[in-house]
């Protein structure tokens, strides 16, 4: 992070040349996004709740804008966010027989990330590479088991690849690939308390439309 | 320019959302009691408000030599009974240099409020609300099909007002209640795990649906006792300490699968009465969480005395030392189940029950829950060292 930090300070100090030429320096990205989870979690447990009761969480797609910021002709500041998508998960182990629905949740996830393009501008194809932090939040946070339920926020890192593909010089389409850290500590409170930490291990796909000026 | 500005802001928000995070959701139960006094009292009484573990003596009519209902009595507390024998309520009065008595009296239809009252000078000491049966607020308790009175301790506190008016800051007050919310409970819920049992092994319902019915089972026994924990830690709060009490300790359930009865049950049943017991716990600790009273951890303490008896004296915790045929002989054929209600170790007395070999005090068990004077001593010696601990005497 300290290096990033100087990196980034250096590169700051190098864009009045850039602005100063007039470069387009603003990118909006609108796609769809694929949130696929690889959840683990820490087992269920509860009173009364039977040894090896688990749960994994299922994949969501959602609707995704991006602000970037060029600092210079190959570093952005990136935020990422999405209209939040129903994560659902489905009981596991010895209370599979639960079912698929036994918690869903909203989860606002705004991602800010630092990306170095390769190439130059004005190059029809620029792949790039990205690393940030998200934060996550779950809301409307829902279990036919238990009338109220709490999911702590989440703060991790994220990496990510992309590659833009200019259609012309304002328009374009990218696509990218990201992997993130969310990580939560779910109680979730009936006659009994379940307590468990779900680590979501999201890996997520999006593709879509940028605009440039 | 404006990228520096950016950038700044940037981070400005990162580190916001960094600092917003990792807030861990609050776990129920997970707190303590806060507040209760710390200073020493001079106690004038010892108010006792709970089940048949507290129970000094309420049902004595049902077990009349005469079987008029009239003295002498060959039983009435449950405990193996005799001249010298005394429950753990007892034990901590006279520790403390007082005397307690039963608040009320009688069986069946028949029953007498504060009795030592027709000796002026024990008109105060009738503050032993216990009683076998009894449950925290359903007035239908344990055995009152069958004549045991079974007032709830919600209906305990209310007699206790309405006779004295108020609590008194000079007032020791303990509280153990709700095992016989987790029998209920317990009975209930192995009824209708029976049930579906059948039901799933008759093919009428697959093996999912057969899970899926015993978990609700089992989660509508919890939610009674969770209502059950959080209505005695409710009636503490606006019965008791809004109502004068100071000096208030409340008693934790200890685990009724570790008991000869425990021990008759399967490994699931045994389980089932463990998570019962822990869940009544947890949601009285929760209800209790920065309430000005202390919580006494009875389940740690029979836990080790459980695994460690000879620790605390006993040679026996497995066998109850009330023999069941001779109290059915006794009752002439009217208890069979060995209650300990009815139990007698008088050496060569004709109603004596005890079973042979068996010893008052270094066996734990009179029947197949209730302690023997042994096993209250256990109860009471460590009620005076929390009480210590507390600064409370």
């Amino acid at each position: 992070m300290k290096t990033q930090l100087h990196l980034l300070a250096l590169a700051a100090g190098l864009t009045f040349s850039v602005t100063a030429a007039q470069a387009q320096v603003n990118i909006l990205k609108g796609g769809a996004i694929l949130y696929e989870t690889h959840s683990k979690t820490t087992g269920i447990k509860g009173i009364g709740i039977p040894a090896g009761a688990d749960a994994k969480t299922g994949n969501a797609t959602t609707l995704l804008l991006t602000y970037e910021r060029l600092i210079d002709q190959n570093i952005g500041v990136e935020l990422v966010i999405g209209i939040p998508p129903t994560i659902k998960a489905k009981a596991t182990g010895t209370v599979a027989f639960l079912g698929d629905d036994i918690l869903s949740a909203k989860n606002v996830a705004p991602t800010l990330l630092v990306n170095y393009h390769f190439g130059q501008a004005g190059d029809t194809l620029r792949p790039y590479l990205g690393a940030g932090i998200n934060y996550t939040r779950f809301t409307g946070i829902k279990s036919k088991l238990a009338p109220s339920v709490d999911m702590s926020d989440s703060v991790g890192l994220a990496v990510q690849a992309g590659v833009d593909y200019a259609i012309d010089k304002q328009w374009g389409l990218y696509a990218s690939i990201a992997k993130v850290q969310v990580k939560s500590d779910l109680v979730a409170v009936a006659s009994t308390v379940l307590t468990t930490t779900i680590d979501f291990k999201p890996i997520t796909y999006s593709i879509g439309v940028s605009y440039k000026f | 320019m404006s990228s520096i500005r950016i950038w700044a802001a940037s981070a400005l928000a990162a580190a916001l959302l960094v600092a917003c995070g990792g807030s861990d959701p609050y776990v129920p139960g997970s707190g303590s009691p806060a507040g209760a006094p710390t200073t020493k009292a001079t106690f004038t009484s010892l108010v006792s408000f709970g089940d048949s573990l507290s129970d000094v003596g309420t049902y004595a009519p049902a077990t009349s030599l005469a079987g008029t209902g009239a003295a002498p009595y060959f039983g009435g507390k449950f405990t193996v009974n005799g001249a010298t024998s005394t429950v753990w309520v007892e034990n901590l009065a006279s520790s403390l240099g007082l005397v307690v008595t039963p608040a009320e009296v009688g069986f069946g239809t028949s029953s007498v409020k504060c009795p030592a009252a027709a000796n002026p000078a024990l008109a105060n000491t009738c503050t032993a609300y216990g009683q076998g049966g009894s449950r925290v607020t359903d007035p239908n308790g344990i055995g009152k099909a069958g004549g045991a009175l079974t007032v709830p301790v919600a209906t305990q506190i209310a007699n206790h007002l309405a006779r004295f008016g108020n609590f008194k800051s000079s007032d020791l007050i303990v509280i153990f209640g709700g095992n016989n919310d987790v029998f209920v409970q317990a009975g209930t819920l192995s009824a209708k795990a029976a049930q579906i049992q059948a039901d799933a092994a008759a093919g009428k319902l697959t093996a999912d649906q057969a899970n899926g019915l015993l978990l609700n089972a089992q989660l509508e026994a919890q939610g009674e006792l969770k209502k059950a924990a959080l209505e005695l830690a409710g009636y503490v709060k606006t019965q008791i300490l809004a109502k004068g009490g100071k000096y208030v300790a409340v008693w934790n359930l200890p685990d009724s699968s570790q008991t000869p009865y425990g021990a008759s049950l399967s490994a699931q049943g045994k389980q089932t009465l463990t998570g019962l017991v822990d869940i009544f716990n947890l949601w009285l600790r929760e209800g209790l969480t920065d309430v000005p009273v202390q919580l006494v951890d009875a389940n740690t303490n029979f836990k080790d005395a459980y695994a460690n008896p000879a620790k605390y004296g006993f040679i026996n915790n497995t066998v109850p030392a009330c023999d069941a045929a001779k109290i059915q002989v006794i009752t002439r054929g009217a208890v069979t189940d060995g209650s300990s209600l009815f139990c007698n170790g008088t050496a060569g007395a004709p109603y004596n029950g005890l079973r042979t070999g068996a010893d008052l005090n270094t066996w734990q068990f009179a029947d197949g829950v209730h302690p023997t004077p042994g096993g209250h001593k256990l109860i009471a010696d460590e009620a005076v060292k929390v009480l210590r601990s507390y600064g409370w005497i």
